[in-house]
Order: C-alpha cells, then sequence, then structure tokens
C-alpha cells in the first residue's frame, strides 16, 4: 500500500477505518509519521491510485482528514531484506 | 433484595457489561490516541466504537459531536461554564438538580443573571410561566428531561421550540432518561445535552457525555493533552478533542458501549413501556393505601420510572430503614441532591422516599413493596394514635 491518509484526531482515523473497511477496500493503520504530520495517534495506509473513490466514501460519512500522501514507509524494506 | 434506586445508578447491568470492562483489560489495555500500536488503537477503536452507538441511540447523525464525560455533572458543567459569561441571562426551572442548580447559582455570584421558573406541585413547568421568563438578552434555557425526584417528564420539544423562537439555546439534562425514554437530539432540536453513563445507559459510574450541536461553541472546562494537534501548547478547536483532554475512561466506555448495544437490541421504546407500567402498578396500588402521600404527577405516562412518596408520621429516611432492614428493599431516601425541587413538591427539608425502577424490575418486586408499604402504613397509624 502506497498511500497514506493523516487525521487531525483519531476519533477520525478510526472511524475511515471502519468506513473503508465496511466498504470492502484494504487500509491499514500505522503509527502516524511524524515527518508527515505532528499528531500523536494513527494513519491510515492504503492504494494511492484508489485515492478519488477513497476520499468521495469518507466526504460522503463525514469523516475528516489532515492530508492524503503518496508514502511508503522505509519500515516496509525491512521485512523485505530480512 | 429489592433494588429501586436506578435514579441513583441502575443495577444490575448486563453481563456484557462486565465482560467489555475485562476484555479492556486483558486484551486493549493501551491509551486511545496517544500511539499506533496494536494496544493503543484497540483501545481507541473501543471509545470510537462506543461514541458511534451513543450517537446512534440519541440519533445525532456527527458522531464527533458526542463529547465523552466523568458524568452528567461534569457534563452539565461544561456546557454551563463553557457558554455562559457576565451579563448573560440564563433560565431554568425549579424542579432542578444541583448539578444543574450549583453551577448557576455560581455564575450568578460571577455576573449571570438567573431566572428560576416555579414549577407547579406536581414539577411541570406552566409553559406560559417560561415563555415569560425568556428575554430578548437570554442566552440559554436549561431543564431536566425528566425529574430524579418527581419523575416528571419535560415537555423538551416545546421548550426547543420557545427558546428557538427567540435564538436562545436550550441544555437538556437527560441524566434520567438517557437509555430509558427515547431521545432524538435532532427531531426535538436540541443544542446541548448531557447524559450520564451509569443510569439508564447500564454502563459503569464514571462515563456520561455531551452532545453538542453543530455550530455551539464552547469554552473547554480543561485543556491538556489529547493526542493530536501535538506540535501546539494552545487547545485543539476541534470535536472531540476539544473537550477530552487527558486520558479517557477506556473501561468505562468500553462498558457504556455494551450497555448502549444492550439497550439498541431491546429498543428504548420497550424500556420506556416497561418502566411506565411499572410507575402505573405502583401508583395505582399505593393510591389505595391509607396514610401515604404521592408526589409528582398522577399519570404514569407523564413520567420517567421515578415515583416519590411519604408516609404519613414517619420520617423518609425511617421508612428507607424499614424498607431496607425489614424487607431487602433498597431506596433512596431525602433531598436527592435537589433542594429547589422538593421545595417545589412541598417536602422540603424532610424530604421524600423515592423508588426508582429499572429495566430489571418486574411487577411481582411492585407488589412486595406495595406490601411492605400496607404493614408501614398500619404501623405508623398505630404510632400515631398511641404518641
Amino acid at each position: 500500500m502506497d498511500g497514506l491518509i493523516s487525521f487531525f484526531a483519531s476519533h477520525h482515523a478510526m472511524r475511515a477505518e471502519a468506513v473503508l473497511k465496511g466498504s470492502g477496500w484494504a487500509v491499514r493503520l500505522i503509527p502516524g509519521p511524524k515527518d508527515l504530520s505532528p499528531n500523536c495517534g494513527v494513519a491510515l495506509r492504503f492504494e494511492y491510485a484508489q485515492r478519488e473513490n477513497v476520499l468521495a466514501a469518507l466526504v460522503a460519512k463525514n469523516v475528516r482528514i489532515d492530508g492524503v500522501h503518496c508514502y511508503r514507509p522505509r519500515s516496509d524494506d525491512w521485512s523485505v531484506r530480512r | 433484595m429489592i433494588y429501586f434506586d436506578n435514579a441513583a445508578t441502575s443495577w444490575p447491568k448486563p453481563p456484557a457489561v462486565c465482560a467489555a470492562l475485562s476484555d479492556y483489560f486483558g486484551d486493549a489495555g493501551g491509551n486511545p490516541g496517544r500511539a499506533g500500536h496494536r494496544m493503543s488503537v484497540a483501545a481507541a477503536r473501543i471509545v470510537e466504537n462506543a461514541r458511534e452507538a451513543v450517537a446512534e441511540l440519541f440519533h445525532a447523525n456527527d458522531s464527533s459531536r458526542i463529547v465523552f464525560t466523568q458524568n452528567a455533572t461534569h457534563a452539565l458543567n461544561l456546557a454551563l461554564y463553557g457558554l455562559l459569561r457576565p451579563g448573560d441571562h440564563v433560565v431554568t426551572t425549579s424542579i432542578e438538580h444541583n448539578s444543574v442548580m450549583r453551577p448557576l447559582r455560581h455564575l450568578e455570584t460571577l455576573g449571570v443573571e438567573l431566572t428560576v421558573v416555579a414549577c407547579g406541585a406536581d414539577g411541570m413547568v406552566d409553559l406560559d410561566i417560561l415563555h415569560h421568563a425568556l428575554r430578548s438578552d437570554t442566552r440559554l434555557l436549561v431543564t431536566t428531561h425528566g425529574s430524579n425526584v418527581a419523575g416528571t417528564i419535560m415537555p423538551v420539544a416545546a421548550l426547543a421550540a420557545f427558546a428557538h423562537e427567540q435564538r436562545i439555546l436550550y441544555l437538556v439534562d437527560a441524566s434520567q432518561t438517557a437509555g430509558a425514554i427515547p431521545i432524538d437530539v435532532q427531531h426535538v432540536d436540541l443544542d446541548l445535552m448531557a447524559f450520564t453513563g451509569h443510569k439508564g445507559l447500564l454502563g459503569p459510574t464514571g462515563t456520561g457525555g455531551l452532545y453538542i450541536r453543530e455550530g455551539v461553541a464552547l469554552s473547554p472546562l480543561i485543556r491538556g493533552g489529547t493526542g493530536s494537534d501535538s506540535a501546539h501548547e494552545t487547545q485543539p478547536e476541534f470535536l472531540p478533542d476539544a473537550y477530552e483532554s487527558g486520558t479517557l475512561n477506556v473501561a468505562g466506555i468500553a462498558g457504556l458501549a455494551a450497555g448502549v448495544n444492550f439497550l439498541s437490541e431491546i429498543g428504548i421504546d420497550a424500556v420506556k413501556t416497561h418502566e411506565q407500567k411499572l410507575v402505573a402498578q405502583f401508583l395505582a396500588g399505593a393510591s389505595e393505601i391509607p396514610g401515604i402521600t404521592l408526589y409528582g404527577p398522577r399519570d404514569g405516562a407523564l413520567r420517567c420510572g421515578v415515583v416519590s412518596f411519604n408516609v404519613n408520621g414517619v420520617t423518609p429516611s425511617e421508612v428507607g430503614l424499614i424498607l431496607d432492614e425489614s424487607f431487602g428493599i433498597c431506596a433512596r431516601t431525602g433531598l436527592h441532591c435537589a433542594p429547589a425541587a422538593h421545595r417545589t413538591l412541598g417536602t422540603f427539608p424532610m424530604g421524600t422516599v423515592r423508588f426508582s425502577f429499572g429495566w430489571f424490575n418486574g411487577p411481582a418486586e411492585i407488589d412486595v413493596a406495595l406490601a411492605a408499604l400496607r404493614q408501614i402504613g398500619v404501623w405508623a397509624r398505630s404510632e400515631l394514635a398511641t404518641h
């Protein structure tokens, strides 16, 4: 998954996960990367190519986001190398 | 044992409530919204699922407008201190609990103008009198939804309409009704509604919340860490974080969600019907016992699951002691933290004996209580005759 949505509040991160999982999208909560957002909580990984549909689904459910990023945490390489 | 003190806190709780607390401590013991590891995420899911469940129960279309607090008193303080400023005028009724009265009396010393509208002897507010108390500079109307002493249900839809005609905000204290009487915050058009988690919602103590309509801005009661906007030393303004500084009572909220889910399966209409049947049964039986004085509306349909009474010649505390020790009936006696309400009913300063029924009470328990009151009534009359 090469996309990442950051949030202002964990309330919206949790709702985003529920909304998108409920619609059958593959998403995963990860610790919010501090280089993208200063929030302590979580961010949501998703397929960046799906961003238009994903964002439309979130807007429809009043889920507010901080930003959408094309982002792959470097930790992905960690599991590949091992 | 017969538990008739559900207006203080409901008992028993559904087994799922106890299981939810155990699950939190066992499987999801992290701090919600503070980290991205699985235990923190699991705790955040618990909190947000609970928020969704509560929002759905009250028909709030945006769950971020439900803010969790320690209890209804905390929620009422957040609403009152967050909204009212010196020079503002606020209107309330004479049936209110001290969780409304004490903050308002304190705000009065800070320069807020307060009008307390007198209710009738049955606790019912006179809409004409209330209408005349509203002024062009009134900022807020505050009323209970259901009296914790007389059980009287306030006509909140009519009160909301009155308030909004004059662009006055309306705060409802739903401590006695949340989970027991259906509430649709959008249909009734409420601006603010405080609720507790441990009474009708069947959750643990230490839970509650405030519904805040979109567009209503409150100053936070406390400020601090929220896990969000952490680069800034100023309080975030977005909900729910603006009003939820400090670690939430996640275990309690897990239990609250289980209580709300239990109620959603039953349906609040069924709870209301059940409690009002018990009230009607009690009122019909007690009104035939000589020496019993009943307070509040005679029509059970105008009440939540709360009844107040006295046995002539015996103090409320004596009746409470006899009920507990000789009949195993748990009742609350005295002033019920609502001196203004007792002045309204004419029962100040001695107070009343209060029975408050819940989902887990049944008609057989009402019969036992009525039989007990008959015996106490006979004893009271002989006591009065001999002294």
